[in-house]
């Protein structure tokens, strides 16, 4: 008896009319009578705007000079932003003393770049800690007075500089914090859980500029005589908290997401509580939860710009305080805010690519 | 073969004894007086309808599953509250899940090691080499360095029992090892099953593959409604079930 062999077919390429730019600009801006319409409107408010905001963004702006006099075109008087550039990025923190500034953002890149760089199990080792490390470290290299440098106080630290650092610090503390919470709230033990759950709401509850007035204005009031505790200090503190409270509710989604059987399988083969969490569990929680703490982590960014309302020197604080110097009274009220959204988008947008490239690299482990 | 069958009494030389063991689940009486003594090296393979409270039974021994009443000793360790206790047995006892529940995160052998490092306090290389003779007896050593994902459900499976063996365990649980696989899967996972039952291990099978019950249990318990119904030797158990429940059972899975 002889059998027949089975020999599969072998795959074609896709027809052509489904791939290539023709394919996808009909499938996009003209596949329905709807879509023709929307397209064609599009095309037609583009073009009406577009031309009278470019030349006024670029064209006739004025790119060059130190003072008000140099704005002599209609377009926008982008001299401003020049002029104003260093308090803009530094606040008033000494001229002299900028490179501790620069410093700390450097350190703060390259230990970015070193957990994208570095393989699994050195980031854990070498990027981790010093993440853990890096607000410290940049604490002490600001202040300078432990260090033998120039003491300057934090009411000279601001601008965009100050947005970046109290994020990332804030960022940076929050996440262990977070993680705790999330334990607690899922924990059997009572006092743990009712003590997490009473952080994660009040912080989750309270409007942030209203933590921010409690802080600057309330806290203090509580404190013994004599004692006080630094305004950026208490600020950090309450992002910290605040921010906490937000990854804590993205961590217990995340851990809702890991089947029972791993942790059935983690105590079969004998590990103890903290073994089980933090070799099985928690690599798996943050990966599920990453998109979420990343946007975490843009929203607490874009909300260190309410630090103004109580006069911490940010970059918004500072641009506002610039309109009313009465050497640039002519109104660049429009290239100021531009300019401070445009940066905060800048940042938020690379931060969200970043997101997309650590999604990426955590994905190459697939769930079963 | 039959002594073990016969030696229920002789609580002495039993590596697993249950006596009078009671759980509930709220109001629900799940296992109701369960008796059990299996010796060292006994192979047994519990059946039964869906709910009867198999699985929760075997997941009682290495307290998967809390128990309200009676009592548990495992190598004569008796299972109470003292987390010492607890992990005085896991470490005694291996288990196997239907979803063979692999740590996706970890590579094969990252899985196979974690027990030995962390639980064993071995040194790495060491681990590392018991882990591959493991691989190698489960016949997948060349998948060490990938990620259970990327992994057959058979052989993700054989990596599970490699990771129960690798913590070197005197007993072995099997919870329904072959139900989630895809049919031409089961074989590999069974013969694999069938190696280490021929080299000794005690071992504890919830299955409905009676094939291997019929190869190599020496004994075969059937439950229903949280009651060991009957247990025998396969060969009486299929050939000669002494009540009308397991008559009807053996018919219903025995009828394709």
């Amino acid at each position: 008896m002889s059998t027949k062999e089975f020999k599969p077919l072998p795959a074609q390429p896709a027809p052509v009319s489904t791939v290539g730019p023709v394919a996808w600009v009909r499938e996009n801006l003209f596949s329905s009578k709807f879509n023709i319409i929307a397209t064609i409107l599009i095309v037609f408010a583009l073009a009406s705007v577009l031309p009278g905001t470019i030349d006024w963004l670029f064209i006739s702006a004025n790119w060059s000079g130190t003072t008000e006099a140099a704005c002599v075109k209609d377009g926008a008087c982008w001299v401003f932003i020049r002029a104003w550039s260093k308090q803009i990025f530094y606040g008033s923190y000494p001229s002299g003393e900028l490179w501790r500034v620069n410093l700390c953002l450097f350190l703060l890149v390259v230990i970015i770049a070193l957990s994208f760089i570095l393989p699994a199990r050195l980031r854990n080792r070498v990027a981790v800690p010093l993440f853990l490390l890096l607000p410290f470290i940049s604490l002490v290299i600001l202040n300078g007075r432990l260090i033998g440098l120039e003491y300057v106080s934090t009411d000279k630290w601001g601008g965009f500089s100050l947005d970046i650092m109290i994020a990332a610090a804030s960022m940076i503390i929050a996440f262990p914090l977070s993680f705790l919470w999330a334990l607690g709230r899922r924990s059997n033990m009572p006092f743990a859980r009712s003590v997490s759950v009473t952080c994660i709401e009040f912080f989750r509850g309270t409007p942030i500029l209203a933590l921010f007035f409690m802080g600057s204005v309330m806290l203090p009031l509580f404190f013994p005589q004599g004692v006080t505790v630094d305004k950026l200090l208490r600020v950090w503190i309450i992002l910290v908290l605040f921010m906490s409270a937000y990854m804590a509710e993205v961590f217990r989604s995340g851990f809702q997401a890991i089947p029972q059987g791993q942790y059935e399988a983690a105590d079969s083969i004998g590990l103890g509580y903290w073994q089980k969490t933090m070799l099985i569990i928690f690599p798996q929680v943050v990966k599920i939860s990453m998109p979420n703490i990343l946007a975490t982590f843009v929203m607490v960014f874009k909300n260190t710009v309410f630090l103004l309302v109580i006069a911490v020197p940010e970059m918004l604080q500072i641009v506002m305080t610039a309109l009313s110097n009465s050497n640039w009274l002519g109104g660049h009220a429009a290239e100021g805010y531009l300019f401070v959204g445009f940066i905060f988008w800048i940042c938020c947008f690379s931060m969200s690519m970043m997101a997309d490239k650590i999604e990426k690299i955590l994905d190459t482990d697939k769930r079963d | 073969m039959s002594e073990n069958v016969n030696s229920d009494q002789d609580n002495a030389s039993s590596v697993i004894s249950i006596n009078q063991l009671n759980k509930w689940y709220g109001d629900f009486h799940v296992l109701k007086d369960i008796n059990l003594q299996v010796a060292k090296g006994e192979r047994i393979v519990i059946c039964g309808p869906s709910g009867s409270g198999k699985s929760t039974l075997i997941r009682c021994i290495n307290r998967l599953e809390e128990f309200q009443r009676g009592s548990l000793i495992v190598d004569g360790v008796e299972m109470i509250e003292d987390v010492k206790n607890i992990e005085a047995i896991r470490r005694e006892v291996g288990m196997v899940f239907q979803h063979f529940n692999l740590f996706p995160h970890l590579s094969i052998l990252d899985n196979l090691t974690l027990g030995p490092i962390w639980v064993q306090k071995k040194p790495k290389a060491e681990a590392e080499a018991t882990a591959m003779r493991y691989l190698e007896r489960v016949k997948i050593p060349d998948q060490a360095n990938k990620f259970p994902g990327q992994l057959s459900g058979g052989q993700q499976q054989r990596v599970a029992i490699a990771r129960s063996l690798c913590i070197n365990p005197k007993i072995m649980l099997f919870d329904e090892p072959t139900s989630a696989l895809d049919p031409e899967m089961i074989k590999e996972v069974l013969d694999v099953m069938v190696e280490l039952a021929e080299e000794g291990m005690t071992m504890l099978c919830v299955t409905h593959e009676m094939g291997f019950a019929k190869k190599v249990a020496d004994r075969v318990i059937f439950m229903d409604a949280g009651e060991i119904v009957e247990q025998n030797t396969p060969k009486e158990f299929f050939d000669n079930p002494q009540v009308d429940r397991t008559q009807k059972f053996l018919e219903q899975i025995l009828a394709h």
